[in-house]
């Protein structure tokens, strides 16, 4: 009874940061369907996302609001308004000048990105951790005290509904809503679709928009999470999506959220039985080992050579 | 030939003294090296601080053999690559004495340099046991060894009796040092270790690892590594209701730990180096750090003026400005320091320092345990 509460404990612990890899997912694997990019600098959107819903969250606390979901929404929008500009801004200056030419000059453009705003977050905030309220406290408990009790957290049951929440809007957006239908035209063929009369440009700038709005989700509810934030945190955060999304198949919204959650689970699962040490090893091997045999991910249909 | 032979010599003998008629003139330049930006700025800060004060008073008493300390601060970020890029950058500046660096895995690497450069280095903070077990001759510390900090805060485990004591750390030179001789302390004492396992720096996840400490069911925790990660670490396992009582060396005790962690901080045992800053000789000193507004009671501020105090002091024994002179004279003199008197073996070590078992609190104040 104990080593299964054990293991469903594992398993909460897993599938709550898998899903917010999931959210973080969706941008690099949005991006890349649509113009075949990594965003590297989506990991720093992320990170900005958090801090912003920080500095949401202790001004509403300095005017002496306290109400819980009035703060919480208040930071989520602040978040999401500033990752998303973020985003835009970053498409706009980094990426669009340089379309269309080879496929290494955007990737570089992304990674030089990624280093000005993690840098410019470092001379704007310090180069300190910074707390981050515990907004949502308490749990439940299952099991007695005198075994092993488990324990869902309240942050961690907010962050499976906010992630499937978002996640099932994103879907209906992309299956129902004109813009979700272009998206999808351009994915399919960018040309195409530019000679049938959608202007790309925009569709191109939605898809950074919303893959930020969800980053500054993921943001607010890890930080909240966690505890704190450092400039340097949106790297690995967006280092282990890109896993993810890769994982699942790049390009598939619903590989990004499969990706996520089995990653997520493999790091919980090693850390609990095997060693936390062997946490990156485990995920980086399952990613080898997916790439090898088979090379599209999870849920990726395989590229057709587009001429 | 032979006159010619004889007027090569004298030319460079010429320009020899020339050289140092002109090093005779110009300052001393003492290399400050630590974090200045970073996750573990904040020891940085008191590092400089320190030094800083040092250099201050020692210019103002009138130099040191009539020259004037200048001061050269170069950040590491406390990371080896970063380090070394300093460390050579120091070399290029004509640096002879460096006051650092702070992590130990910053330090090994920044002494192989020094070393082979002929530059002293006396690092205020790092405790790994392996910096000065090299033989090296330029190598000093003002600071004590895991060796001595780890049995002190293992005999104040065991000597609590607890049943099952885990043991994490972050895999770097230092923690995993600290963690290890802990590990052995209590080993020798009896105690069964049920778990003894490394975590990544720079993580934020601690989940599973606190689900496995709740599942260990122990009585202590000691976590070898710097405050960010046991800073969520202690968040994370008090929002799961791990009741254990946590424990780590002087990388976790300051106050930014109560930013990250909270309520969760308070009772967190803390081994540091004694607070210099109460003891009565020192007052006049800490009267002029409160004047510029910094806070002496950091564990390496201290640490960091004597270091800059011994170069003084060493360079006036010596009664020669190079540092092999130097080293000599601190390995054979005997120096009155904030920290206490300064005795050094052969190795570079102090030949006895203190580490105190502190109770830490979740408003960053600190208490004395024993």
């Amino acid at each position: 009874m104990q080593d299964l509460l054990y293991f469903f404990q594992q398993l909460i612990n897993g599938l709550t940061i898998g899903s917010t890899y999931a959210l973080i997912a969706i941008g690099y694997t949005m991006v890349y369907g649509i113009i075949g990019m990594i965003n590297f600098a989506h990991g720093e959107v992320y990170m900005i996302g958090a801090y912003t819903a920080l500095i949401a969250i202790t001004g509403l606390a300095t005017l002496g609001i306290a109400w819980l979901p009035l703060v919480l929404i208040v930071a989520l929008i602040c978040a999401v308004i500033v990752s998303s500009s973020m985003g835009w801004a970053v498409e706009r200056v980094a990426y669009r000048p340089v379309r269309g030419r080879h496929r290494l000059i955007p990737l570089i453009s992304a990674i030089g990105m990624s280093i000005f705003l993690q840098n410019y977050v470092h001379l704007a905030q310090g180069s300190r951790n910074i707390g981050f309220p515990a907004l949502i406290e308490g749990g439940f408990q299952f099991g007695s005290e005198d075994t092993f009790p488990m324990s869902i957290s309240y942050i961690q049951i907010t962050i499976f509904i906010t992630t499937l929440i978002c996640m099932t809007a994103l879907s209906l957006f992309i299956s129902r809503s004109r813009i979700g239908r272009a998206c999808r035209a351009v994915s399919q063929d960018l040309g195409m679709a530019n000679l049938l009369g959608i202007d790309t440009n925009r569709i191109i700038s939605a898809t950074f928009v919303i893959g930020a709005a969800l980053a500054a989700v993921a943001g607010l509810l890890l930080g909240m999470y966690y505890g704190s934030v450092d400039p340097l945190f949106g790297f690995i955060a967006g280092l282990k999506a890109f896993t993810a999304a890769v994982l699942g198949g790049i390009g598939s919204i619903p590989g990004a959220m499969l990706g996520g959650l089995i990653l997520g689970v493999a790091e919980s699962m090693t850390s609990g039985y095997l060693s936390g040490e062997y946490k990156d090893v485990v995920s980086f091997s399952l990613l080898i080992l997916i790439l090898l045999f088979k090379p599209t991910g999870l849920l990726g249909k395989p590229e057709v050579e587009k001429i | 030939m032979k006159t010619s032979v004889k007027k090569l010599a004298t030319a460079v003998g010429a320009s020899v003294a020339l050289m140092a008629a002109g090093q005779a003139a110009a300052e001393i330049k003492v290399g400050i090296a630590g974090p200045m930006t970073g996750p573990v700025a904040q020891y940085g800060d008191m590092q400089f601080s320190g030094a800083r004060m040092a250099i201050e008073q020692i210019n103002a008493a009138g130099g040191v053999m009539g020259e004037d300390l200048v001061a050269v601060e170069v950040d590491d970020v406390c990371d080896p690559k970063q380090a070394v890029t300093v460390a050579n950058r120091l070399v290029n500046e004509g640096v002879r004495y460096v006051v650092g660096h702070l992590c130990s895995s910053s330090t090994q690497p920044a002494s192989d340099i020094y070393e082979d450069e002929g530059i002293l280095m006396i690092t205020p903070a790092s405790t790994s046991p392996e910096i000065t077990e090299r033989g090296y001759e330029l190598v000093f510390r003002t600071i004590g060894l895991d060796s001595m900090q780890g049995p002190v805060a293992g005999n104040y485990i065991a000597s609590q009796g607890p049943e099952r004591v885990a043991i994490v750390h972050d895999k770097q030179q230092y923690g995993e040092g600290i963690a290890t001789a802990v590990r052995d302390t209590l080993q020798d004492a009896g105690i069964e270790i049920a778990m003894f396992e490394g975590i990544t720096a720079g993580d934020k996840d601690f989940s599973s690892l606190v689900t496995k400490i709740k599942q260990a069911d122990v009585d202590y925790v000691y976590y070898g590594g710097y405050h960010p990660e046991l800073g969520l670490i202690l968040r994370q396992a008090r929002q799961s209701d791990v009741d254990a009582k946590f424990m780590g060396p002087e990388g976790v005790g300051n106050k930014d730990i109560n930013t990250i962690a909270g309520e969760a901080a308070e009772g967190l045992l803390v081994t540091l180096p004694p607070s210099f800053d109460q003891k009565e000789e020192n007052q006049e000193l800490i009267a002029a750090f409160d004047a510029k507004g910094e806070d002496p009671s950091g564990p390496f501020v201290l640490t960091s003026y004597t270091a800059v105090q011994l170069i003084a002091e060493g360079i006036e024994a010596a009664d020669s400005k190079d540092p092999f002179d130097v080293a000599q004279a601190l390995r054979t003199g005997s120096f009155e320091t904030p920290i206490g008197t300064v005795q050094y073996d052969k190795a570079g070590d102090m030949k006895s320092f203190e580490f105190v078992v502190y109770e830490w609190h979740s408003d960053g104040s600190k208490t004395p345990v024993n």
